[in-house]
């Protein structure tokens, strides 16, 4: 194995360190009495943090060039931002079916 | 001016812009369809997350994830596989890399035991797709569809996986297209990743 191979994986198994670390504290917060809206927001910002980490060293996204870089996060972004326009309604339900009050 | 001077001068073909992305289109195709696939795997989180939120009664059935926390420690422990044996092709070890992605093969293997193990587990307790014992009828849909969708992508990943370890080793694939699949690989993971937390960790009985 040569050098920058030897590195390379050392910076793979790095990463793999940190998800399982990463991995670990989310199983911790599930099993801790916290409101559920904060629970998601915490589980959430890990699962991102963990995805950057696998998109950018395990798929090697940031070696690939920077258009093509911006093509992807942009891209992605805007589809994943526009599909959180459905959560108003989730909440006019649920207002609906808790206390019946309100459009159905 | 020799005749086939001339024609060739009459055919040549227009100057060609660079591809911007520099990369194999193969590679560009695989990215595309990540990107496909990603949107699609959000909408299905999306739709889960809408039912759960707007259902007040939602159930949370699970006591214990210890069997999760197994099947995640392999699903992790497969994509650091998978990219030794992305290194060994690079590298041209042509025995390491078929050792590595055949080891990436198993762990897929345990992974889909286990997760079906996971659902028998659940259906056995009376959730099915339209049933609930525990309330709405809804929960059983979307874990399924969730849950199965990832499953689905697992064990045709782990099929590929063969194929494309059995055609690198009889040389017909080279490390461009190990590249190829540690990409698909590597997303699966990702995709688990959301997956465990929002589904099983949001659902913990308390």
């Amino acid at each position: 194995m040569t050098t920058a191979e030897g590195s390379g994986m050392k910076k793979y198994v790095a990463v793999y360190v940190v998800l399982l670390v990463l991995t670990a504290l989310q199983f911790i917060i599930g099993y801790q009495n916290i409101e559920g809206s904060q629970m998601a927001v915490r589980f959430l910002t890990f699962a991102i943090i963990e995805s950057l980490l696998v998109v950018l060293f395990f798929m090697n996204l940031g070696s690939e060039k920077p258009v093509f870089i911006k093509f992807v996060v942009y891209f992605m972004l805007f589809v994943l931002a526009t599909m959180n326009y459905i959560w108003t309604d989730s909440f006019r339900l649920l207002l609906f079916r808790v206390t019946g009050f309100g459009p159905s | 001016m020799s005749e086939a001077h001339l024609t060739m001068g009459a055919h040549s073909a227009p100057p060609m812009e660079a591809p911007p992305f520099a990369m194999p289109f193969k590679k560009l195709a695989m990215w595309l369809f990540i990107m496909s696939d990603v949107m699609t795997f959000a909408a299905c989180v999306a739709a889960y997350s809408f039912l759960r939120n707007a259902t007040p009664d939602w159930p949370r059935p699970f006591h214990g994830v210890t069997g999760v926390a197994i099947m995640t420690v392999i699903m992790l422990t497969s994509s650091l596989t998978m990219l030794m044996a992305l290194q060994a092709a690079k590298a041209a070890d042509k025995a390491g890399a078929f050792r590595w992605m055949m080891i990436t093969a198993a762990g897929g293997a345990l992974f889909t035991f286990l997760h079906i193990r996971d659902w028998m587990g659940m259906i056995n307790q009376g959730v099915g797709l339209f049933s609930n014992p525990w309330g709405p009828a809804a929960f059983g849909a979307a874990f399924y569809s969730i849950t199965g969708f990832s499953l689905l992508h697992i064990v045709v990943g782990t099929i590929a996986l063969i194929i494309v370890a059995l055609r690198y080793q009889g040389g017909r694939y080279n490390a461009d297209d190990v590249e190829l699949f540690s990409l698909f690989w590597q997303f699966i993971g990702l995709v688990w990743l959301f997956i465990v937390p929002l589904v099983y960790l949001m659902n913990l009985a308390r």
